[in-house]
């Protein structure tokens, strides 16, 4: 939350309202139209309500100068979401030609304290399609997230000027980037479906026409972290998603999923096979997820009836809030026998 | 705070939403002008759900909605003087039809605010500053549709509005808010449509029922915690798809119970934290849709009285679970 000043009469505040200021005074401000008895009056302190008029005074003139960018500044501090004021302050940077590396600067302390808010990264949009300068946006993101790393926005944000300007110098390091990111929180849904998309969903670059090889090394990628943390939904999914986005069978990793299924975790550890890293130690065994996937093998091996046995633990033991989900499993299963 | 309970505390809730226009000392009540017409909706919503419409006085909402309106866009903003967005213009025209007063709207000037917000690749933008997200494709189809206007957007627009829903498909059956993103809870515009054939609905099913926790409670992404919010918009997806059975009700309904505030009234995102008029809605609205009794039957298409959208001859197929007795 921005900070704001309770009162116009406190002695601390640092600037004397719009209305106090002489060099304001050619504005005429205007007042929120309220006509009817408002259901949901609004209280405004005196400061926000003193910028708002004056904001719909200069928009009444189309004022665009070096103030209104102050004007909007000060409106936009006590409500980043206060979108009309962005979207002239916007306007009056073009017009004036105004500095976009000041702008800029600016709206990194401003994502800093409204990472929520969608506007500040829809005007950071609109300054990157005019600066056209998005690699030092990378590391101001990666900052962004630090703060909050499932955040929707950033993220999105992030997509969009990958794609956008679709540079191999900027894509060059988000391999690294999003690893990382897994690295700091592997139950991190955002980071995985980044992932995907840097790797299975943006075109094939330079160094990635060998697909074959993409796909072993994202296979022991998503082995390696379900290893370490068996019951990540998220690495699960990604599994299911290289399988489904290259048309490869589930069963290619049956193997590795029965070690998942098992409810000791003493595996055999002598032969370290690279292709079946089975669970850590003190994993919580069975892994629901892991059941879950050898009865879709089943499934779709034809093997309904280990299928339905799976899906019958599922019910019972393993998912049980689940319940009325895989009895449907279980009809459609034995369903399908039948024809 | 939130101190729970077994029972929908419907005089307090009911309370707690009539005081909502007192807030006068309220600081923070500023900073959310930007969404005062959605808390009307909210708030009258959650009225009607609990039988209790009246409690709102009619002609005082119908002349704040009419205060919205921006005679230079053509459509409603979430307060005087705020510019048109197309969220609050569906929450004008939701408002608007619950009272019976929609002979109060410029209908043609609206629905061509609307279509201007239509972008060549079929999403919708909010409003003139550009957002685009598939929630403002649900606000302008739901809109559209209750103006009695839908027909307006069909053929190859149509098909293009439908076009960008399939192509937010993700890797894991869920869908997101623009193509690319991550998968997220909140998506009823095909329902509208008739175009629920484009999707996998088992998956989908599946991945919505995957979003409900030990606790009862629904998140809207994986690893994320639950929201009594989530209880609307991955419960309406569900009735639409008529798979609300896959989730467990009875800890659904008790999580939502738990998130009440017994004292000053209201529901919150979950048990602990402060109440909000857009978690008692949708805490309500998930309550509803999970057959609690002495509730009012809701329409998880449009988050509207179903017996309203159903007499506009608007309703879709969708299952709730059967209201239980009290």
């Amino acid at each position: 939350m921005p900070a704001l000043s309770s009162s116009s009469k406190s002695s601390d505040k640092e600037l004397p309202l719009y209305s106090e200021r002489p060099e304001w005074s050619d504005v005429t401000p205007l007042a929120q139209y309220e006509d009817a008895n408002p259901i949901a009056p609004i209280f405004y302190s005196a400061e926000y309500k003193d910028a708002t008029d004056y904001f719909r005074g200069i928009v009444k003139t189309g004022e665009k100068s070096q103030r209104v960018l102050e004007l909007t500044e000060t409106i936009i501090r006590l409500n980043p979401a206060h979108y009309s004021a962005w979207q002239y302050r916007y306007e009056t940077i073009l017009a004036l030609n105004a500095p976009l590396d000041v702008e800029l600067k600016l709206m990194d302390e401003l994502a800093v304290a409204f990472l929520k808010t969608y506007q500040v990264w829809h005007h950071r949009r609109l300054l990157l399609m005019l600066t056209r300068n998005p690699a030092p946006e990378l590391k101001f993101i990666a900052e962004s997230l630090k703060a909050d790393v499932k955040n929707y926005h950033t993220w999105s944000y992030r997509q969009w000027l990958l794609a956008y300007f679709n540079d191999e110098d900027l894509w060059s390091g988000e391999l690294d980037f999003v690893e990382a990111m897994i690295v700091h929180d592997v139950r991190n849904n955002s980071a995985w479906h980044h992932r995907f998309f840097v790797v299975f969903q943006s075109g094939i670059r330079e160094e990635e026409t060998d697909r074959a090889r993409i796909i072993r090394r994202e296979l022991t990628f998503v082995k390696e972290n379900i290893s370490s943390a068996a019951n990540n939904p998220s690495a699960w999914n990604y599994l299911r998603g290289i399988l489904d986005i290259n048309s490869l069978p589930y069963s290619r990793v049956e193997d590795f999923v029965r070690l998942y299924v098992g409810t000791s975790d003493d595996a055999v550890r002598d032969v370290v096979d690279l292709e079946n890293p089975p669970p850590a130690k003190g994993a919580e065994l069975p892994c629901p997820a892991a059941i879950e996937f050898l009865a879709d093998i089943h499934e779709k091996e034809g093997r309904i009836f280990q299928a339905t046995e799976l899906w019958r633990s599922m019910a019972d033991e393993h998912d049980t809030i689940r319940k009325k989900y895989w009895e449907f499993r279980i009809r459609e299963g034995l369903k399908s026998v039948k024809k | 705070m939130t101190t729970g309970s077994s029972q929908l505390a419907i005089p307090l809730h009911v309370s707690y939403i009539k005081s909502l226009g007192d807030n006068k000392d309220d600081l923070a009540y500023h900073l959310t002008a930007h969404l005062r017409m959605n808390a009307i909706y909210w708030g009258l919503t959650a009225l009607c759900i609990m039988r209790h419409k009246e409690a709102l006085p009619r002609d005082e909402t119908i002349e704040f909605v009419m205060s919205c309106w921006d005679d230079e866009a053509g459509a409603f903003g979430a307060h005087p003087d705020h510019d048109a967005h197309l969220h609050s213009t569906l929450s004008a025209i939701q408002i608007l039809l619950m009272h019976d007063a929609l002979d109060r709207i410029d209908i043609p000037r609206v629905v061509k605010f609307i279509l201007s917000l239509h972008q060549p690749s079929g999403v919708f933008a909010g409003d003139s500053f550009g957002e685009i997200d598939t929630r403002f494709l649900y606000c302008a189809v739901s809109a559209l549709s209750l103006l009695g206007q839908l027909h307006l957007l069909d053929g190859e627009a149509k098909d293009r509005t439908v076009n960008y829903i399939v192509r937010c498909r993700n890797f894991d059956g869920g869908f997101g808010n623009v193509i690319g993103a991550e998968s997220h809870a909140a998506q009823a515009a095909l329902a509208i449509f008739d175009r629920l054939d484009v999707i996998d609905e088992e998956t989908l099913g599946w991945w919505l029922c995957e979003r409900q926790l030990p606790n009862g409670g629904l998140n809207g992404r994986p690893e994320k915690l639950e929201d009594v919010c989530y209880s609307f918009w991955v419960l309406s997806a569900m009735a639409i798809l008529d798979k609300i059975p896959w989730i467990d009700a009875d800890k659904l309904t008790a999580f939502i119970l738990s998130a009440q505030d017994l004292e000053a009234g209201g529901i919150a995102d979950r048990p602990g934290d402060m109440a909000d008029v857009f978690h008692t809605l949708f805490g309500v609205a998930g309550l509803s849709l999970l057959g609690y009794p002495g509730l009012q039957d809701l329409d998880p298409v449009y988050c509207m009285p179903a017996d309203l959208i159903e007499k506009m001859g608007l309703r879709k197929p969708w299952n709730a679970l059967k209201r239980k007795t009290a």
